[in-house]
């Protein structure tokens, strides 16, 4: 037994497999960095993401294409952060109860229309999901090569995200307005930014990273739908965004962390491990309320976090 | 003298039924308009919405065992409603009712186990367990909160899923009912521990006098001074630390409250419903609950009218995905929808609305004003 959880072979499925359950929550957590930078708190993230994993999988299943799979599933996302921007910034309501209720709705609607649209089967109905695919050269490198380069193109794709993310974040117009619109909104409204305009733009962007996310777990990490394939990696999510203190390389490590959480709970139990498999499916909770409770007294929230911006109001 | 006091009281009465049904008409107009757009889903969805609805309202109230099934939805309800409702009003979000809920049944059945003796003191000691296990499970968020700024939405929620997990391996592990047939399942409590029934063949039971006592309790609990504090720390807290409350101790005693009223309704649920524990016991009362508190506004009767209207919906939805093609989701959408109505309602009435509005009606003369000066006009386009 110890000697199996030292060998190499799985140091290497641990780590590979780390990294693509990582992704779900990486992709998620970037784009809630543009939400919460510009000032909102999105907690209807599980929700969105819920969608996001059923309309991927639709897209695909009726198509046959994975690429409109993934169009289909950003685009839910996008519906569903929209309600919330339509909620949190155009009526102004607290995020907390606006971000619940979108979570209630979307995983209600999500059931729903699986329901609908498939019925009850015997056989889940599946999808030919994306296949790794090994890089030349990097992938036969004797063990980075098996963790790092031999992925499906969507796991490579959302870490290309990560400087992405950080490109926008630092180094464009959109990405200071939308710091700058949650740190002092009034005086980037005073500098002539519409302060509204730009919420909804990074909520709803927010939306498709997590639309993306969503869709990752039915076609690219499965390939079918369940009520439950989201778990709680919406809220993970935003967790890692805070751990992250809104930098988007920090999120990445910060989503690698509970990738290995997730991924060393799957193996052990695959071996056996004397523990009780609950115990080890409950590891990335906990560990979400450790790194939350162990960075949240030094972690500098945007100014105007979850603080609705009104021109009238001082 | 006598013709005016009554006079008066007649006045006093008219102007409360006035009040009440100030609240309770747009209450009804957000489940009417919540039901139609329920009823757009499962139109579209190929099936009859009145048939599901009629066999939801059939599934609810068809018979005295349906309405008694019902009530006993109602009951662990409305006391979690009521527990979500304290911490909500003081500003903390506690979403964590699920797994308060959980600890509460676990402890409880704990004592009864480790006991073996079928006292009715032990009875009375799993009582105050699963209050204190409740109370233990939002404290431990609340204290992370107070402590270390944690956001307690996200907590609360992990807890939750942990609290789950914990679950699941006892009923498979020290609690499974040996004589249970490998079902992950506790032993069922000794039958003198079953809450009194009023009548043999219905399982409606005393549980429903726990739940209207709680209300009343509640309800001058936000009339006493604790609770104004309660409500000062959720209305300001610059000004509550300015009246020298001490608000991280008043967010741990408050998610302590919440949660041990959320664990009571664990006890009632194994004591008067399930009699044992088993998997998914809080059956996502947690979620209806925070429905129930909102669409309540937070205030004690309100949620328990509330809390019966929601149990009719919950028990009626499973005799419709039975009876019916329409899946019992339909009732989680119509419950997202109620809270996103609840929200708009409450805009719509406050001061930050009419403040929209204004805005809306000044930025149009500031674009005018900005036209006529012909001044800076490329920022001002921006804006709008």
């Amino acid at each position: 037994m110890i000697n199996e959880i030292l060998s190499a072979a799985f140091f290497i499925s641990v780590l590979g497999s780390a990294i693509r359950l990582a992704t779900p929550i990486l992709a998620t957590s970037l784009g809630e960095i543009y939400t919460q930078r510009s000032g909102i708190m999105n907690l209807g993230l599980e929700g969105t993401m819920l969608m996001g994993a059923l309309f991927g999988f639709m897209g695909t299943y009726f198509s046959g294409n994975l690429l409109v799979g993934i169009i289909c599933g950003i685009a839910a996302g996008m519906v569903m952060s929209a309600l919330m921007a339509f909620l949190s910034i155009t009526m102004k309501a607290n995020q907390v109860i606006a971000g619940t209720a979108l979570t209630i709705f979307g995983c209600g609607l999500a059931a729903f229309i699986y329901r609908t649209v498939f019925g009850i089967q015997k056989i889940p109905p599946q999808v030919t999901n994306f296949q790794p695919v090994k890089i030349p050269l990097l992938g036969d490198i004797p063990f980075v090569g098996d963790i790092l380069f031999n992925h499906n193109i969507l796991v490579y794709f959302i870490y290309l995200l990560v400087p992405i993310t950080w490109f926008v974040l630092e180094k464009t117009v959109l990405g200071l307005r939308i710091k700058a619109v949650g740190e002092h909104p009034r005086a980037a409204d005073s500098k002539g930014i519409s302060v509204t305009g730009v919420r909804y733009t990074a909520t709803i962007i927010g939306g498709a990273y997590a639309g993306l996310g969503g869709a990752f777990l039915t076609i690219a990490y499965m390939n079918s739908f369940t009520d439950n394939i989201v778990s709680g990696r919406g809220y993970i999510a935003l967790a890692v965004v805070i751990f992250a203190h809104w930098k988007p390389t920090t999120a990445m490590w910060g989503s690698l962390l509970f990738g290995i959480a997730d991924a060393l709970a799957i193996r052990l139990q695959a071996l056996g491990a004397p523990i009780p498999n609950q115990f080890l499916l409950m590891l990335p909770y906990v560990i979400t309320i450790i790194v939350l409770v162990s960075v949240s007294k030094k972690a500098e929230f945007p100014s105007a976090y979850t603080k609705p911006y009104s021109r009238m109001e001082r | 003298m006598s013709s005016k006091a009554t006079t008066k009281k007649k006045k006093n009465f008219s102007y409360k039924i006035k009040k009440g049904l100030k609240r309770l008409v747009p209450a009804v107009i957000t489940i009417v308009l919540a039901l139609i757009v329920g009823g757009i889903g499962i139109a579209l969805s190929g099936n009859s919405p009145l048939e599901a609805y009629g066999a939801m309202f059939n599934g609810a109230f068809g018979s005295p065992s349906r309405i008694s099934e019902t009530v006993i939805k109602a009951v662990p309800l409305m006391i979690m409603a009521l527990g979500v409702s304290i911490a909500f009003r003081s500003q903390i979000w506690n979403i964590g009712a699920d797994g308060q809920f959980t600890i509460g049944a676990i402890l409880s059945i704990c004592v009864v186990q480790l006991s073996g003796s079928t006292s009715p003191v032990i009875l009375a000691v799993s009582f105050l367990t699963a209050i204190l296990g409740g109370a233990l499970w939002g404290g431990l968020a609340g204290i992370l909160k107070a402590k270390f700024n944690a956001n307690e939405v996200i907590t609360t929620l992990m807890l939750n899923y942990v609290a789950t997990y914990i679950l699941a391996y006892l009923i498979r592990g020290p609690l499974m009912d040996p004589n249970g047939g490998n079902n992950p399942q506790s032993t069922s409590i000794p039958d003198n521990f079953r809450l009194m029934r009023f009548d043999d063949s219905l399982r409606i039971n005393v549980g429903i006098f726990i739940a209207i006592i709680l209300l009343i309790a509640v309800y001058y609990f936000w009339r006493s001074p604790y609770g104004f504090k309660l409500k000062l720390v959720g209305a300001s807290d610059s000004v509550s630390k300015y009246a020298g409350l001490k608000v991280s101790s008043i967010v741990f005693v408050t998610m302590a409250i919440s949660g041990g009223i959320a664990g009571l309704a664990g006890w009632t649920e194994v004591f008067g419903a399930q009699y044992r524990l088993l998997d998914n016991i809080s059956s996502g009362y947690g979620n209806l609950a925070i429905v129930v508190a909102l669409l309540g506004n937070l205030r004690p009767i309100d949620i328990g009218i509330a809390s019966f209207f929601f149990a009719a919906l919950m028990s009626g939805g499973n005799t419709m995905q039975r009876m019916t093609e329409v899946p019992y989701s339909v009732v989680e959408i119509i419950q997202g929808i109620v809270i996103i109505f609840v929200i708009c309602r409450a805009v719509g009435s406050s001061k930050t609305f009419k403040n929209f509005i204004k805005e809306k009606f000044t930025k149009k003369k500031q674009v005018n004003l900005a036209k006529l000066s012909e001044s800076s006009s490329d920022e001002e386009e921006d804006n709008a």
